[in-house]
């Protein structure tokens, strides 16, 4: 009887023997959100000299690769998941570098503009003929971009200073307001970017503009000879490109830190990138604010009503008045009344 | 306290008083026994796990190895060093806990962490991260030792009662070992001598976390 049993065994698991021959290959696939997996993908890429994870390497055994999803086992890491050191640079840059730079920043800043208005005065031009150089869209999706811009920045500041701040429920609110308003910058952004994307590629004037920093240098109240620059001159240019291209990739970096959508090292990257690329928005948008509201007189009019008066069009944006001026489009620009304070 | 003091020299109060975590690779059975009891002595969440029982080499053979991490309790703790609102704190025995009424939940901490360590609930309406969870050694937190408010946040305070940390005190295989330097130390060696594998090599986790 025995034996009898033995022989169905045996048959039994020949019988698995052969269905497991004659399937396809073993389907690795996986939920990779279960418990496990995702979780050792976290202790990969830490230090400067570790090849794989802080835990991998040494503990266990050697392994040239690190991949560790069942699948793919050993096999060698490929793209950012094979960039070493990650989560150690990550922890030096955010330890002593980030914090220090920000601070230095909207401390130097607006203390080199400072100087600048002392020395240089702020620029007065003559309001006598206006003309509507922006339209009410213009105007519109502008201030629907910057204000969310705005908060996006000072929250970001908020979250690097958080430390100072005391943390817990006001920095966390600023981490949640930095999320909303990243979704209405979302949507202004872009059509900010295609409604002045035409105006904002490079010009070979714009090298001349730069190399004279935009007249900016020019001392007493006013300027007198023509600034090389089309609609926008190469520092709205500059300040045009980081903020919508340089915007786009802090709201991608940003997505994948707020919900967490990569493996770690690509968590870490971004993390390093939406810093570095902080440092250039903030600079430019204190740069940007200094300009429009302190350094030449009655210059936030154009984003208040879009009107500019004709010696600041024919002199700050002179090719673009000489190009106004040869098309015939001047005069139907021209605003019936002269612009007063 | 400063480093010296921990590291330097034969054994002093303060050295025996510095706490480490250790997982003897080759005697964990992948049992999963460890994460199981943290999570239900701290009540945690589904979602968070302060242990986990991770295998490596999976499918290769006589490479697959398991082994039971959490937070180390680093002595030089990366997330303390990169958290932007300095929520963190190093008790005076090692042991590395946070406030999380102060943590914002940006999850730096996560990508400072070797050890993956730091844990996010989705807490939120909005579905954004709650503050960090993470393994407290079973020492509770900021709040009132043994009020509920400690437990509600952070669980049990195992510590204040004298008692290991519940993973490593039901570990059956005991590859699982919590204590102070010292005593750990001292049974690593002992174990690595009656192998016969004469000194002791010193894991990754180990020295990653307490820098030896």
């Amino acid at each position: 009887m025995r034996t009898y049993l033995y022989v169905f065994f045996f048959f039994l698991l020949s019988t698995f023997g052969l269905a497991q021959n004659i399937k396809e290959p073993v389907d690795f696939s996986q939920n990779t959100h279960i418990y496990g997996v995702k979780q050792i993908e976290q202790i990969k890429n830490w230090g400067i000299n570790s090849p794989t994870s802080g835990v991998v390497s040494g503990n266990v055994m050697e392994m040239q690769g690190g991949s560790i999803n069942p699948s793919m086992s050993g096999k060698p890491l490929e793209g950012i998941e094979s960039l070493r050191g990650l989560g150690e640079l990550f922890t030096l840059l955010q330890n002593k570098v980030f914090a220090p730079i920000f601070l230095a920043i909207i401390i130097l800043v607006p203390l080199a503009f400072l100087t600048h208005l002392m020395i240089f005065k702020s620029k007065r031009f003559s309001h006598g003929i206006s003309y509507k150089v922006f339209s009410t869209y213009n105007i519109a999706i502008h201030w629907l971009s910057a204000v969310p811009f705005v908060v996006i920045c000072i929250t970001g500041l908020i979250m690097v200073f958080g430390d100072k701040l005391g943390g817990g429920t006001f920095v966390r609110l600023a981490r949640d307001l930095h999320g909303i308003s990243t979704i209405a910058f979302a949507i202004f952004g872009p059509l900010m970017f295609l409604m002045w994307v035409k105006a904002s590629l490079p010009k070979i004037y714009d090298l001349k503009w730069l190399l004279m920093l935009g007249g900016y240098l020019t001392k007493g109240r006013t300027i007198s000879t023509p600034i090389p620059s089309g609609q926008f001159n190469a520092g709205m240019k500059m300040w045009f490109w980081t903020c919508t291209v340089g915007g786009f990739i802090m709201i991608f970096t940003g997505a994948i830190l707020y919900f967490q959508l990569s493996s770690i090292n690509a968590l870490r990257l971004s993390a390093i990138i939406h810093n570095c690329l902080g440092f250039a928005i903030i600079a430019l948008l204190i740069t940007h604010i200094y300009m429009s509201v302190f350094a030449i007189e009655g210059a936030l009019n154009a984003m208040v009503d879009g009107t500019m008066g004709e010696e600041e069009l024919a002199i700050l944006h002179s090719y673009y008045y000489k190009e106004l001026q040869e098309g015939g489009k001047l005069e139907k620009m021209r605003v019936g009344k002269p612009h007063h304070h | 306290m400063s480093e010296a003091q921990f590291s330097s020299g034969g054994p002093t109060f303060q050295s025996q008083a510095r706490i480490k975590f250790y997982c003897d690779e080759d005697r964990c059975i992948d049992c999963h026994g460890c994460d199981v009891a943290c999570k239900e002595a701290h009540h945690l969440p589904v979602g968070i796990n302060r242990r986990r029982v991770i295998t490596l080499n999976d499918g290769i053979q006589g490479k697959e190895k398991s082994l039971s991490i959490a937070c180390m309790h680093c002595s030089d703790a990366p997330c303390a060093k990169v958290c932007p609102v300095d929520c963190f704190y190093i008790r005076a025995d090692g042991i590395v806990l946070h406030d999380k009424k102060t943590c914002i939940g940006c999850g730096y901490c996560l990508y400072a962490c070797p050890f993956g360590a730091p844990q996010f609930p989705k807490s939120d309406v909005f579905g954004s991260r709650g503050a960090m969870d993470k393994c407290t050694f079973c020492a509770g937190g900021p709040e009132e030792t043994h009020s509920e408010e400690e437990f509600k946040l952070y669980g049990q305070n195992r510590i204040a009662e004298g008692k290991v940390p519940v993973c490593a005190a039901m570990c059956s295989t005991k590859a699982l070992l919590a204590g102070s330097g010292e005593e750990v130390s001292a049974i690593i060696r002992h174990r690595a001598i009656t192998r016969g594998s004469g000194t002791p090599k010193i894991p990754y986790t180990w020295s990653k976390a307490y820098g030896e």
